[in-house]
């Protein structure tokens, strides 16, 4: 029962990034109707800025983030505008296999930065060390990754909700063509979709980085969070957030109780075969849109 | 396929309609390409020899993904996955019950197309992106199952294979006669493959890419045909796994990683979607691509310093990706789009349409 308690509580704060992850997937896929498989190595390039901030360059922690921050706007505007928007309106299949291919483009430019090793940022930048809450142990960099997670999704959706642009978004979410009839620049939504997700990629692959040490592996992370999206639907922010810390909460009940059973990587497996579940089962997600299509 | 004929070819028996290639011209150019193709090991080397087959295979597994992807519309991102069940179902059989590799040929094909057909099975309720992730999930899963199932499959450690044993008096040790049997292969099975395409099956994979629900209402089972072309994909696969992996005489689970499935999509865009001939040009362009971006690795470690692993593997992955999504922007419907522009203003010469 402890055991069970304290994989729950920690697979919630590790679950907080694979929520903000599988956010940044559904606002690019609200919006834009593409399903951006990119993201999960645009974390790889996020976690690499901030390497090369801290570690080559010697800035301080805020500056590191701030510039990880534009750069990952940076490169999502790069991302829409040279190799999306000529794919407006291809057949669904162009855009998956550019965002696929675009994943390994940029997992090669990962090589490149990071000279093919792992790199660590030496000592983290976030504190280390744990609380110690009755009989649990609360790592410090998970809490505070957690609520920095919090704290960007809130952030998100305040925008959202409270903003113009915002406003247009979420008119956008519904239809294209409505929200063109309406006077709104549907192309210059597409590019803000993605460059707020690739901030939020960018967010989570310094913490993951942080974690994991920066490396090509960490596109795992962002693929897991594949996973999440679907369980939580494709169209929605809730579900995302939801099943992020699911996906979190399954992964440590995994490394308790069915790693010591089986070989291998089962933390990279276990949310696959989830994931296979929910085709099964529920294909559309827990909020998903049902579409229901006619001739 | 009339729009490809010159004026004048008209069809007066059923078997006219029926055949395959209709003018005297392109049965020549056939036969003159399949002779050209058996003699070219007599002519190359030991290193074009290697490419040919890889190319010959690779084909076959390409052809496997066009009838998934390009006739059935149905996006698998798991391919390479299927392909290396097909290597190991060989290399299993192989090892454990020392079968001959001429039964396990067929068995490589079936094992991939029952375990595809099962992966294919959320078609029952969806489409599109979503059986996407299905066999993104299937990727995972074989590739934990294989480097994980060591009493079986060795891990990650892989196993070797064994050439297929003689037959009639030829030995496929050596690596031209293996070249050629891989060549045979191939040419029956893209036989197979442009028949089925003209087969009613073929046409209604063709019916439910372009609407599923008009599929539907004109009498389509719609299930039984997205799995049917994941079950005859995957049969291709295996069977073009099978070949890959006997060739090097080894296999490991490092050769298809999700790279590999990527590619074999991407590949499948620059060969050019729905057609026989687009599958081979993929095949071929991405086995070429290969060799040339071994060829430039000297240059590109001069030009990025350091070791060549990581070099080598960042360029192909930069340059392969970057040709994909040109080919994507610019001619969405790849080489074998513009190969019918070529021929076409070759029939019509003088004049421009």
């Amino acid at each position: 029962m402890e055991e069970t308690i304290k994989s729950v509580v920690l697979g919630l704060c590790s679950g907080g990034i694979y929520a903000l992850l599988a956010v940044s997937y559904v606002v690019i896929y609200k919006s834009t109707r593409v399903f951006p498989f990119s993201q999960a190595a645009v974390l790889i390039i996020g976690a690499y800025i901030m390497w090369f901030c801290l570690i080559v360059w010697h800035l301080p922690i805020w500056l590191g983030f701030l510039i990880t921050c534009i750069g990952g706007g940076i490169l999502g505007m790069f991302i829409e505008r040279a190799f999306m928007r000529p794919l407006v309106g291809q057949p669904i299949l162009a855009p998956i296999v550019v965002t696929l291919c675009l994943m390994l483009f940029l997992r090669g430019i990962g090589i490149l930065m990071g000279k093919g090793d792992i790199q660590g940022f030496g000592e983290s930048f976030l504190p280390v060390g744990a609380w110690k809450v009755g009989f649990l142990h609360l790592p410090k960099i998970q809490v505070y990754g957690f609520i920095l997670c919090a704290l960007l999704i809130a952030a998100l959706m305040l925008f959202y909700e409270k903003t113009r642009t915002g406003l247009g978004m979420r008119v956008v979410h519904e239809d294209h063509v409505v929200a063109q009839n309406l006077g709104i620049n549907v192309k210059r939504i597409f590019q803000y979709s993605w460059v707020i997700s690739c901030i939020i990629a960018v967010v989570a692959g310094m913490l993951l980085g942080n974690i994991q040490g920066v490396g090509l592996a960490l596109d795992a992370n962002g693929l897991i969070a594949i996973a999440a999206v679907l369980f939580g639907g494709l169209e929605s922010f809730a579900g995302a957030i939801i099943a992020g810390l699911a996906i979190g909460i399954l992964q440590m009940l995994t490394i308790n109780y069915i790693a010591p059973l089986l070989p291998g990587e089962t933390t990279m497996m276990i949310p696959f075969v989830f994931l296979l579940l929910i085709l099964f089962i529920k294909p559309y997600g827990l909020f998903g849109l049902v579409r229901i299509e006619r001739l | 396929m009339n729009i490809n004929r010159p004026c004048g070819t008209f069809d007066r028996t059923y078997f006219q309609a029926k055949e395959l290639y209709r003018t005297p011209l392109r049965k020549t150019l056939l036969a003159l390409l399949l002779v050209g193709m058996y003699l070219l090991p007599f002519l190359t080397g030991d290193y074009g020899i290697s490419i040919l087959t890889l190319i010959c295979a690779f084909t076959i597994g390409m052809l496997g993904l066009q009838i998934i992807t390009g006739y059935c519309g149905q996006i698998s991102i798991g391919h390479a996955a299927f392909m290396g069940v097909g290597m190991y179902t060989v290399g299993i059989l192989q090892r454990h019950f020392g079968l001959s590799f001429w039964v396990c040929l067929p068995l490589a094909g079936l094992v991939p197309m029952f375990i595809g057909m099962m992966f294919g099975l959320p078609a029952l309720r969806m489409k599109g992106l979503y059986l996407a992730f299905a066999t993104l999930a299937a990727h995972f899963v074989i590739v934990y199952v294989i480097s994980n199932w060591r009493s079986v499959t060795n891990g990650t450690d892989g196993m070797w294979m064994k050439r297929p044993d003689v037959l009639f008096g030829i030995d496929f040790k050596s690596d031209r006669n293996y070249y050629l049997l891989v060549l045979t292969i191939t040419i029956i099975m893209t036989y197979l493959a442009t028949n089925l395409a003209r087969s009613k099956l073929g046409r209604s994979f063709v019916a439910v890419r372009d609407n599923d629900i008009a599929a539907e209402v004109m009498g389509i089972n719609i299930a039984y045909t997205k799995i049917m072309a994941f079950g005859i994909g995957c049969f291709f696969a295996g069977i073009a796994g099978a070949l890959g992996g006997a060739y090097y005489e080894y296999v490991n689970v490092e050769w298809f990683g999700l790279d590999d499935s990527i590619w074999y999509l991407g590949f499948l865009v620059v060969g050019g979607f729905g057609s026989i001939f687009g599958a081979i040009a993929g095949a071929t362009v991405w086995k070429v691509m290969d060799e040339f971006s071994t060829l430039v690795t000297p240059i590109t470690e001069a030009l990025l310093g350091g070791a060549a692993f990581y070099a080598s593997a960042a360029f192909s992955l930069i340059f392969y990706s970057l040709i994909i999504i040109v080919f994507l922007v610019f001619e969405p419907r790849g080489i074998a789009h513009r190969w019918e522009i070529v021929k076409r203003s070759y029939r019509l010469h003088p004049f421009p349409y």
